[in-house]
């Protein structure tokens, strides 16, 4: 399997629980060699999406497969699929070490497997102790690492950032990072989107089990905005609507533009050529956080 | 299937319950067995026959088969933590074949059971027999025929251990999994042979199956008698095996069919 480049698609899944239609009728696919983030509220199905895609849950209808298959006919699941839905799932009874021995011995994998993860994951100190008295944060790390147990080319994780410090949430980007770079398939469902805004190169968003948006990032985004200050503003919009090509100009609080179409060397060069004052020039990339609530707020939902 | 058996062994011997299960088997047998065979069965409140007449030397024993709740809690406890601790998704991710978990599981607890029922009726046998030859007394039945019926109750054990295991399996709430399986084998088959109509159902029920493989009567008699219902008639002791299998066997069956297709959320 080591190369694989597997793709998870999705399509037409619908999930209903008596009344309530927890997904509906969602189709998308999820590349591999990118990061994908999984957006949309709190209860929005994203949860039971994922469980949908790993067998856990049976849709009410439609189909999930991840490499064409779907999850409970993969030869050796845990070979290609690293999942992790819960991130307290750990008896605490068991140290981390027998965590990982219980599952290394279910999907055949050597202890040595173990011990590799334990340290990869920085885990190698509290190896010994009980689950019990970990913290969010290392359970969190115990149940990735069961994940990775079979070096999947496929890695699935419901709301990571939960439980991690900044530091850890600086290691699993650069982590999930390189995975991408691998080629590996990396999907992961957040609600808190600051912290998986540098993380993403390609978005699903849903809303009450539907999809809103899909694609890569930066075209949903849209291109940067140049905030500029200057005390000759006025001036300074003028003639910027008359180059060529013409950027949109809008004037905000403060005496300040937003010029878009234009980049910041553009924007200052412009400025120079009519000796006009620049006295800041910010690149305003458009946050996860604001096209999301663009997004789900429904005024740019309809396509 | 050897992966799933072996992370299943893995799993049973990380935990403290595993020691604790042998050690309440040494307790239960070697313990409790002694102190009623140094206090005499004479000497009970209410007084039943001594260790030297059959009936006595059956009741004892009978009495040991009464402690089956105490295995078929720790199966049920086991297969119910799975579900407590949220770690039953983690293991359906592993082996999306599920039914292949339980019957690993099923595997396991066999084993356990049996290692539970061997200590159980070693250390009972050992004390029993210390116990007779220290006071002098001879035993109301020959040791072969003492030790036949300790390997049965051994046995007996096996098979609440898997029946506690199907329960834990069907229920998944751990508490009330546990109100269920020690209620009604410590409480529940006792009450019901006081309801009369209802008492004829003993001998078929877990309970009164066990009760054959020793053929204890007593407390089902002192109970008829006491409530002057007509007086129990227990299966022949193979029946009673017999029976108690096919109680395990549906338990297993129940506990390996039901979680195919339900959500795991």
């Amino acid at each position: 399997m080591n190369g694989d480049r597997l793709k998870i698609e999705v399509s037409n899944l619908t999930k209903r629980y008596g009344a309530l239609t927890a997904v509906r009728d969602l189709t998308f696919t999820v590349e591999p060699g990118v990061v994908t983030g999984f957006l949309g509220p709190n209860g929005a199905g994203k949860t039971t999406t994922m469980r949908m895609l790993t067998g856990l849950v049976s849709p009410t209808s439609g189909t999930a497969t991840i490499a064409g298959r779907p999850y409970g006919r993969l030869p050796r699941p845990s070979r290609t699929v690293g999942a992790v839905l819960d991130a307290n799932a750990c008896h605490p009874g068991h140290t981390a070490r027998d965590h990982l021995r219980v599952y290394a011995a279910m999907g055949g994998y050597p202890d040595s497997r173990v011990t590799d993860l334990l340290d990869l994951l920085g885990l190698t100190e509290a190896a010994d102790r009980r689950t019990r008295g970990f913290s969010t944060g290392m359970r969190q790390r115990l149940n990735l690492a069961t994940a990775l147990l079979g070096d999947p080319r496929v890695l699935l994780l419901d709301e990571p950032s939960n439980g991690l410090d900044p530091e850890g949430m600086r290691w699993l980007r650069s982590f999930l990072r390189r995975l991408a770079d691998e080629g590996r398939t990396v999907l992961i469902s957040s609600h808190v989107l600051s912290e998986i805004q540098q993380l993403v190169d390609d978005v699903v968003v849903i809303r009450r089990g539907e999809l809103v948006a899909a694609g890569p990032w930066s075209r949903l985004a849209g291109p940067p905005a140049v905030l500029v200050s200057s005390p000759d503003a006025d001036r300074l919009a003028a003639a910027l609507r008359v180059s060529r090509p013409a950027p949109r100009v809008e004037a905000v609080e403060g005496g300040r533009l937003r010029v878009r179409g234009l980049d910041a060397p553009d924007v200052a060069d412009l400025a120079a050529a009519h000796r006009l004052r620049v006295h800041e020039l910010v690149t305003e990339n458009t946050s996860l956080e604001e096209l999301f609530l663009h997004l789900t707020t429904g005024k740019a939902a309809a396509p | 299937m050897n992966h799933l058996i072996k992370a299943e062994f893995r799993r049973l011997f990380a935990t403290r319950m595993w020691s604790g299960l042998l050690l309440a088997a040494a307790l239960l047998g070697g313990g409790m067995m002694g102190a009623m065979a140094l206090v005499g069965p004479e000497n009970f409140t209410p007084p039943m026959p001594g260790m030297d007449t059959e009936t006595g030397l059956r009741s004892i024993l009978g009495i040991l088969g009464y402690t089956a709740f105490v295995p078929a809690a720790a199966g049920t406890l086991a297969v119910t933590s799975e579900y407590r601790h949220r770690t039953a998704a983690v293991t359906f991710l592993f082996a999306p074949r599920r039914w292949q978990v339980v019957a690993a599981k099923l595997a396991t607890y066999a084993v356990a059971g049996l290692a539970y029922g061997l200590i159980l009726a070693g250390t009972a046998a050992a004390a029993l027999f210390a116990v007779a030859a220290a006071s002098g007394t001879s035993l109301g039945l020959p040791p072969g025929t003492v030790l036949a019926l300790l390997a049965r109750i051994g046995l007996a054990m096996v098979v609440y251990l898997l029946i506690g295991v199907g329960v834990g399996a069907l229920l998944r709430n751990q508490v009330v999994a546990l109100c269920v399986v020690i209620g009604y084998l410590y409480m529940g088959e006792t009450l019901l042979m006081m309801i009369p109509g209802v008492n004829a159902l003993y001998p078929v029920l877990p309970g009164g199956a066990t009760a054959s493989l020793t053929d204890f009567t007593y407390l089902a008699d002192a109970m008829s008698q006491e409530l002057g219902s007509t007086a129990v008639q227990l299966l022949p002791p193979a029946a009673g095996a017999l029976l108690l299998t096919a109680y395990a066997l549906a338990a297993s069956l129940i506990a390996v069919i039901i979680p195919m297709r339900r959500d795991i959320t």
